[in-house]
């Protein structure tokens, strides 16, 4: 076999991306299992060609060819969408060659220039990401595709297309990043919904490698994410808390609710947290955690109602709930998670929580400063 | 997750086979196939930060399909506990095959060979194992030889790319991995090279040094070699081609399969000699206990737990040496219908006294004490103006004098990596209890550190003196400079012991005198360390059972970097300087969560107001 590679070495490499392109356009006729191993092979070789082998470097003329050449036959599209139905080899080598193709740079550009074929994809195939989120339907794809993403993520602009991605025009599907209007409120039927389904999925590997890329996509470009939870208050938390705060997986719950104090306490986020801690509804959940008979999910649900207490501008809604608990808390308080004796900042905190409980006035006040945010909008 | 349990109802779950580096083991029963597999349930209540490490630890494993490498099947929750299903090995780990005697080299020929065929499947996916030793080589019942205890493998994403982290137990590992100066797939066959003559010798070289000093030894020391009359020239050669100091020029897994040692191995099936020895040998001595069932509780009330096991030290099952006779042996682990498992008995009693009684007795850890703790990195306003956690007042320990049992039990190796990644957060908080009432402005003192000065005193040689000399004395490198370096610290920890208010005039007049010289002062500048206290700063300290990293180590250098993000931005801390309260030394834990939303929301109003 290998003489054969050793015989056309240049050539082949020009033909691989459409040589693969007609394996996967067949995989499902009735030859179908010989296209897939087929496939294998020219997808082992495209790998060959960019990273090398161990006695080979690749060179930088046949890199940019092949990278060319999948741009050209759209390959990269077609392997998002085809990846679970891969080889399990395959789907490896598959990962391998997207994470160089998306993140290779001729030698003749700057290095802080956008990557050649992340580029194309951000401006004009921006399918192939939301493809690759996709991916998470399939438990065979999600790891390769969620390594794929993540690489990607590191992108702002790949993650603005991911946020905005909302298919509910009868538009053709996701817009380039110039498309993008980040003023619009989003539909909801955008591919980075579809995580609020996914990181609960079975198995475990599914759901946690999800929950890695959404927990990227939400902290990572912290102004892109901002403004997006900004604009899209409503539908998020909403999703956010009845979907993953609710969930009956332990892991999801733990997380979500970490990564909910994470988003609000960062100072990025400042206009989305005071508008958080305004609600009463938001109140309730959150107390309803510290009663969760799990003890991390207690400790997590903690540091979120920390942000309440501490809010010196609390609405109407948030004085009622917490007056009308008040000793109850206060008793509550005292003894919560009080094992935790090695914890000074939790015992701090508490300690402060406490003192803030028993310190408000009788009646509530009306808060000197509103929330900027959904000012406008009834509450 | 409505499906939750659908999955492991497919699974009839027998007698407990150990206890892993993150959790027990169980033999399982697949239903629907009839399988036999092995199932490995992680208590994640009981772990803080620990659910991305697992999952990365799946990924490596569930990319992998070999017939060299444990099978990787499922993995699912069940309330909070993570149920890993794997391939079940019936022969048992060739360090428990070991016990009965040391193996021949016929035996180790072949295993040697299965090794290298699941190693050239690693490396050529890109995967590094990191930790290959007798205890993490596996044997099928029929005697395949499985490479198993993916913890600390690494995913390269390009095969010519190298790593750079410091992890392995330490007599198995390659001089490049201790000089960090970046390895590759090449690392694992040192560390094979080390496992064959554990399999000849029934240790690793070595083996009689402290592991600590090992990792001096093994770079500065010519490559050990496989010696006396018994061994083979080829057994002896293969070693030597394993066991090549310059990583360049050792072989690959390829080459070596071609070398005479590996072609001239036998079958697999020879391997059925070393279980049915090790049958005999268990059958020859009184049988140590009867099997530990696994039992599932149906319906039980969750009881409320203690919470100590989980508040920081995180005490993983055991993974450094079967705790026998202890009381682990009653243990049945207990998982709810419901999912929500508690993990009753007498573990958690071993946790609780191991948190609770156990910080106070230093001089002769368990095997337990190695154990990973995670620091919580919560998001906190707080975090702000709560200094970093201290050490207690260390009178009852001994410094520098790390006590660990690396070694060829168990997987240590995920200890090791662990106490790095999370670096001295994690080590301090080891002893937390006695620090909390030095630190806690609403207890009572201890009658013996009434005074500020004391309690600042003992803040100094936590804060101060003890990491000092731990960095120090890490960075030493001389035996002898490093044994003076030892007896001042222990003179220096008896001080604090008995007078930490002497302690603080001391280093007070010290700095004093410091100041006074102009030249020294412009020199060691103690201001600016004084003005770093409030942030968590990853000073080297390090409680005896741990490791102490080298200055330069990627993990602390990653951990820094960690902290230094999740600390607030250096124009934000100096506006929380300036606010009241943060002024008293030693004291900037009374500052309020208060203060600092207070500054927050400040902060955001002048961001809104040129706006408006």
């Amino acid at each position: 076999m290998s003489f054969l590679f050793g015989r056309r070495p240049r050539a082949s490499t020009v033909d691989l991306p459409k040589q693969a392109k007609e394996l996967i356009v067949k995989l499902d006729g009735p030859a179908g299992p010989a296209k897939a191993e087929e496939l294998a092979k020219t997808l082992s070789q495209m790998k060959f060609v960019l990273q090398g082998t161990q006695e080979t470097e690749s060179s930088p003329e046949q890199v940019y060819s092949l990278v060319t050449g999948l741009i050209q036959e759209d390959l990269l599209y077609l392997l998002a969408v085809n990846l679970p139905r891969l080889p399990f080899e395959s789907r490896k080598d598959a990962q391998v060659i997207f994470s160089y193709v998306l993140r290779f740079r001729p030698h003749t550009a700057s290095p802080k220039s956008e990557p050649l074929a992340l580029s194309y994809v951000i401006n004009n195939r921006p399918e192939v990401l939301v493809e690759l989120c996709n991916g998470y339907d399939h438990k065979e794809s999600s790891t390769a595709a969620g390594t794929v993403l993540r690489e990607v993520l590191k992108s702002d602009t790949a993650a603005a297309i991911i946020l905005y991605d909302d298919p509910s025009e009868n538009g053709p599907g996701p817009k380039g990043i110039s498309g993008i209007n980040p003023e619009l409120k989003q539909s909801g039927n955008g591919v980075f919904w579809k995580f609020f389904k996914w990181v609960d999925s079975e198995p475990f590997e599914v759901g946690a490698d999800a929950f890695t890329t959404f927990r990227e996509l939400l902290t990572r470009h912290k102004q892109l994410v901002a403004q997006y939870l900004s604009t899209n208050f409503d539908l998020f938390f909403d999703k956010y808390n009845n979907v993953l705060i609710k969930s009956d997986s332990y892991v999801t719950k733990r997380q979500s609710i970490k990564l909910l104090g994470e988003i609000l306490l960062d100072r990025a986020n400042y206009t989305v947290m005071t508008a958080y801690v305004d609600r009463g509804e938001h109140l309730k959940i959150c107390m309803n955690l510290l009663r969760d008979e799990r003890k991390m999910v207690q400790y997590e649900g903690f540091h979120v109602f920390k942000v309440f207490v501490a809010n010196p501008h609390k609405s109407i809604a948030v004085q009622k709930i917490l007056l009308i608990n008040r000793e109850r808390l206060l008793i509550f308080l005292k003894h919560f998670l009080e094992d935790r004796t090695e914890d000074e900042q939790f015992m701090d905190e508490r300690e402060f929580l406490i003192k803030q409980i028993k310190n408000m006035p009788p009646t509530p006040v009306e808060p000197a400063q509103k929330p900027a945010l959904l000012a406008s909008q009834s509450r | 997750m409505t499906a939750e349990g659908a999955m492991a109802n497919q699974y009839s779950v027998l007698e407990e086979l150990g206890s892993g580096s993150f959790g027990t083991v169980y033999k399982a029963i697949d239903r629907s196939t009839g399988e036999v597999v092995a199932i490995k349930h992680i208590d994640l209540e009981s772990s803080e930060d620990d659910i991305l490490e697992i999952q990365q630890e799946i990924a490596v494993l569930s990319t992998c399909a070999s017939p060299f490498v444990t099978q990787y099947k499922a993995s699912f929750l069940r309330g909070h506990k993570l149920w890993i299903v794997m391939e079940y090995l019936g022969g048992g780990s060739c360090l428990d095959l070991l016990k009965p005697g040391n193996f021949n080299e016929a035996h180790i020929a072949v295993i040697c060979r299965e090794l290298l065929l699941g190693l050239e499947y690693l490396h050529q996916e890109g995967k590094i194992h990191r930790d290959v030793k007798a205890a993490n080589v596996l044997l099928s019942s029929t005697g395949k030889v499985k490479l198993a205890d993916f913890g600390v493998a690494a995913q390269l994403t390009n095969i010519k790319s190298q790593r750079n982290t410091f992890v392995g137990t330490p007599f198995w590992m390659a001089p490049e991995v201790i000089q960090q100066e970046g390895y590759d797939y090449k690392a694992d066959i040192w560390s094979l090279g080390i496992t064959a003559m554990e399999l000849a010798n029934g240790e690793p070289p070595n083996a009689s040094i402290h592991p600590m000093k090992v990792l001096f030894h093994i770079p500065k020391q010519p490559a050990p070699r496989l010696e006396g009359s018994k061994f083979s020239k080829d057994f002896k050669d293969f070693v030597a081609q394993c066991l090549v100091k310059d990583s360049d020029r050792r072989a690959s897994a390829k080459e070596l399969l071609k070398h005479r040692f590996i072609r001239s191995a036998g079958k697999v099936e020879a391997l059925q000699e070393l279980i049915e020895r090790k049958q005999e040998w268990e059958g020859g001595r009184t049988r140590p206990s009867h099997p530990r069932f696994y039992e599932e509780t149906l319906n039980t009330l969750s009881h409320k737990v203690e919470p100590e096991e989980w508040v920081f030290d995180t005490v993983k099952a055991a993974t450094v040496a079967p705790r026998k006779g202890t009381t682990k042996r009653r243990k049945l682990s207990v998982i709810h219908a419901n999912g929500q498992s508690v993990s009753a008995g007498p573990e958690e009693a071993m946790k609780r006294l191991d948190l609770k009684d156990s910080p106070l007795d230093y001089s002769s850890p368990p095997p337990l004490t190695v154990k990973k703790s995670t620091v919580r990195k919560q998001p906190s306003i707080m975090q702000l103006a709560s200094p970093t956690k201290t050490r207690q007042p260390s009178s009852q320990k001994k410094p520098l004098q790390p006590d660990m049992n690396f070694g060829n039990t168990g997987s240590t190796v995920r200890l090791f990596r662990r106490v790095s990644d999370n670096s001295t957060l994690a080590q301090v908080d080891s002893d937390v209890s006695n620090a909390s009432i030095t630190r806690d402005e609403n207890r009572p003192p201890m009658s013996e550190t009434a005074s500020k000065e004391s309690v600042l005193g003992r803040r100094v040689f936590n804060k101060v003196v003890d990491p000092a000399f731990q960095e120090i004395h890490a960075q030493t490198g001389n035996q002898a400079k490093r044994e003076a370096l030892s007896r001042l610290a222990d003179a220096w920890s008896a001080l604090d012991a008995i007078d930490p208010d002497g302690e603080y005039q001391l280093l007070k007049a010290m700095l004093e005198k410091v100041q006074g010289d102009p030249k020294l002062s412009s020199l060691l500048s103690p201001a600016k360390s004084l003005s770093r206290d409030g942030t968590p700063q990853p000073s080297l300290q390090k409680s005896p059972t741990k490791l102490v990293l080298a200055q330069n180590n990627p993990h602390l250098k990653s951990h820094r970097r960690r902290q230094t993000s999740m600390a607030p931005d250096g124009e934000y801390r100096e506006k929380l300087a300036n606010l009241p309260g943060q002024a008293i030394t030693g004291m900037e834990h009374t500052k309020q969560l208060a203060d600092v939303l207070y500054g927050r929301w400040a902060d955001g109003l002048r961001n809104r107001w040129p706006a408006v």
